[in-house]
């Protein structure tokens, strides 16, 4: 169970970019400031969870291989190199030695169900310690019965974790024409429940993104919603990078993850 | 004037009625589709149909088309598939774009794989134009334009080796599968949703089960006892996919491909399936035109349109997903959009019959 404490240092540590928790300041190299488009002030960025199978892997082979799935739109390339090679450049950086490798499935618009089916497969293919699963937009866009959406998000969490994989969820797109829509929301609240039930990291993409919208007004952020939503991606991998060094950097205060009642 | 009601037709009429319902997703009617008592789905038959067709193309063993007429109609045939898939690529990129806009919504502009066209244009057009950059559920023709471009190489190694072409087919398939070798996407890091590699073995064995000699004629043979070991099989793994058993990937030995249901790969579980099924309902299509000729030629007139079918029933199924973003779904939607489109599918295929007819 995630503690209130807990979470605000690593939302400190995420929005200044400079500090984390105290227990692993010594061996925490400093993280590059974040980008100022990127400052979201008073919100949420990012749970905190375990990543024991990254640290495993890191502490084993110096090698971390991530599965990123779920949408291809942090893929995309924008101001010098795609995002995901933003987030592995950043962690090679902060990591010495570690070689990250960002296996890049994604297909933007895939319903979770059908990246659940994937995920498996994938796992097979790859053999990734990490899956970066953007989630939950589609299926809100689609109608899919927000229970339904849970139901797969949550067997799929448990399967990668039978499997020793860790999952970093990446949730739902802020948009203003969908802020008081129920079903987007009952969707965007499944994510944050199946996260925090299942302990895993969840990067708040909604939260972050209404933020940034809230100070537009600033002049130093994009006007339209569709600027907003091209600026997100490269926050999200900002955030990401951030939240996987955080989580990483801070795995020792962390408890490990219950193990899913249905273990097969 | 248009060719009679056949099997060939009725069966790529279904798989087109078939791949415009599925390609909804989350639509109620997704659920009657094959593919939910089916391993394989409609894209299996849809490109072993488009193999089997590539016979007539070839022409028979006695009257053979001469080589330079058979190569020049396959490039026009495979130039005109791409010139489609160019429209109703840009078709729907519009689509979603005043979609966005009528709405209030930039999420839409994500749909279908097309946010890379929206955020990153210089490169995505390129890719879209070279095929590596395919929007969701439009990413059959590109295979089909692959297979098409392949297909005089296809036609003149059975002209010159007929014995040789099935283990060369079976190699590139089956290599592919071991080593997971695909053709990559670009500006977006990925694969190809069908792997030509792996997707010309279903067309090659279209192509040569049609064929009254050589495989085809053997399997024509014993086609009774061969069905007789199909039917349980087929009704074994309705069985298993309706209870949704399948292996677990990482749990099968490696190459994991060989043992898992990967349609991107064709993997060996869903073509067996596919081959059990074709085998199963191969003797159907007489009993069907004799209860009842009306569907038939329903079918069929869809199947002898099938380029056009297809297309608009592509841009038709985008509809339908932005519709049901605007209703959010229900069942109602549902059952008006896709009788709706059904309709919409047929009248443009009689247009396109009448026009072929009168001209």
């Amino acid at each position: 169970m995630n503690s209130l404490v807990p979470i605000l240092v690593v939302l400190v540590a995420l929005i200044t970019g400079v500090s984390t928790p105290r227990a692993a300041e010594e061996n925490t190299p400093a993280m590059a400031p974040i980008p100022p488009e990127c400052v979201a002030p008073g919100a949420e960025v990012a749970s905190i969870a375990p990543l024991p199978a990254i640290a495993k892997a890191m502490s084993e082979r110096k090698k971390v291989v991530a599965l990123a799935i779920g949408g291809s739109a942090l893929g995309v390339g924008r101001r010098g190199g795609d995002y995901y090679t933003l987030v592995e450049s950043f962690l090679e950086q902060t990591f010495k030695g570690l070689d990250v490798v960002i296996v890049q499935r994604g297909v933007s618009g895939e319903l979770a169900r059908d990246a659940a089916e994937r995920i498996k497969l994938e796992t097979a293919r790859s053999q990734p310690d990490v899956v970066f699963w953007q989630v939950g937009t589609a299926d809100a866009l689609a109608g899919v019965d927000p229970q339904e959406f849970g139901e797969t998000l949550r067997d799929t969490i448990r399967w990668l974790r039978e499997h020793d994989v860790d999952t970093v969820l990446i949730g739902l797109h802020y948009s203003r024409a969908l802020a008081r829509d129920p079903h987007y929301q009952a969707v965007r609240g499944k994510v944050v429940e199946v996260a925090k039930t299942e302990n895993v990291l969840r990067i708040s993409r909604y939260e972050v993104m209404e933020t940034l919208a809230k100070i537009q007004q600033s002049g130093r952020l994009p006007e339209s919603d569709t600027e907003l939503t091209a600026t997100s991606y490269n926050c999200m991998a900002e955030y990401l990078a951030r939240s996987l060094a955080t989580g990483i950097f801070g795995r020792a205060k962390i408890t490990p993850p219950a193990r899913s009642p249905d273990k097969r | 004037m248009s060719r009679a009601a056949n099997a060939v037709d009725f069966w790529r009429g279904f798989a087109l009625i078939e791949i415009f319902v599925n390609h909804i997703p989350g639509n109620f009617y997704e659920h009657f589709t094959h593919k939910a008592l089916s391993q394989s789905d409609s894209a299996e038959l849809f490109v072993f149909l488009a193999g089997w067709s590539l016979t007539h193309v070839v022409g028979p063993p006695d009257d053979p088309r001469p080589t330079p007429r058979l190569i020049g109609r396959l490039f026009l045939r495979a130039g005109t598939l791409y010139a489609a898939h160019m429209v109703i690529v840009m078709l729907a990129i519009a689509m979603l774009a005043v979609s966005a806009r009528w709405f209030d919504n930039p999420l839409i502009l994500e749909w279908f794989n097309a946010a890379a066209v929206f955020y990153d244009p210089v490169d995505t057009h390129v890719g879209l134009v070279l095929l590596t950059h395919q929007l969701g559920y439009f990413d059959i023709l590109p295979l089909y334009v692959v297979l098409l471009m392949a297909s005089p190489g296809i036609a003149l190694i059975h002209r010159r080796w007929p014995n040789a072409l099935l283990p060369l087919s079976f190699a590139l398939w089956f290599g592919a599968l071991v080593t997971e070798t695909t053709f990559r996407t670009w500006p977006s890091e990925g694969e190809w949703f069908f792997n030509p590699l792996c997707w010309q073995f279903d067309f090659v064995l279209g192509f040569l089960l049609a064929r009254a000699t050589g495989p085809g004629g053997r399997v024509r043979r014993h086609l009774t006892a061969l069905r007789w070991v199909a039917i349980p099989l087929v009704v074994v793994a309705a069985v298993l996919r309706v209870k949704g058993i399948a292996v677990d990937p990482t749990r099968v030995p490696e190459p994991h491909l060989l043992f898992v249901d990967a349609k991107s790969f064709l993997s060996p579980l869903r073509l067996v399936q596919f081959l059990l099924l074709v085998t199963a309902l191969s003797g159907l299509y007489p009993h069907i035109a004799r209860w009842a000729g009306p569907l038939t030629g329903a079918l069929s007139l869809l199947g002898r349109n099938s380029l056009l079918v297809f297309c608009i029933g592509s841009i038709l199924s985008l509809a339908g997903q932005i519709g049901r973003f605007a209703v959010r779904g229900g069942l109602l939607f549902d059952t008006v959009f896709v009788l709706a489109g059904v309709a919409v599918l047929f009248t443009a295929a009689r247009a396109a019959d009448w026009w072929e007819r009168t001209r």
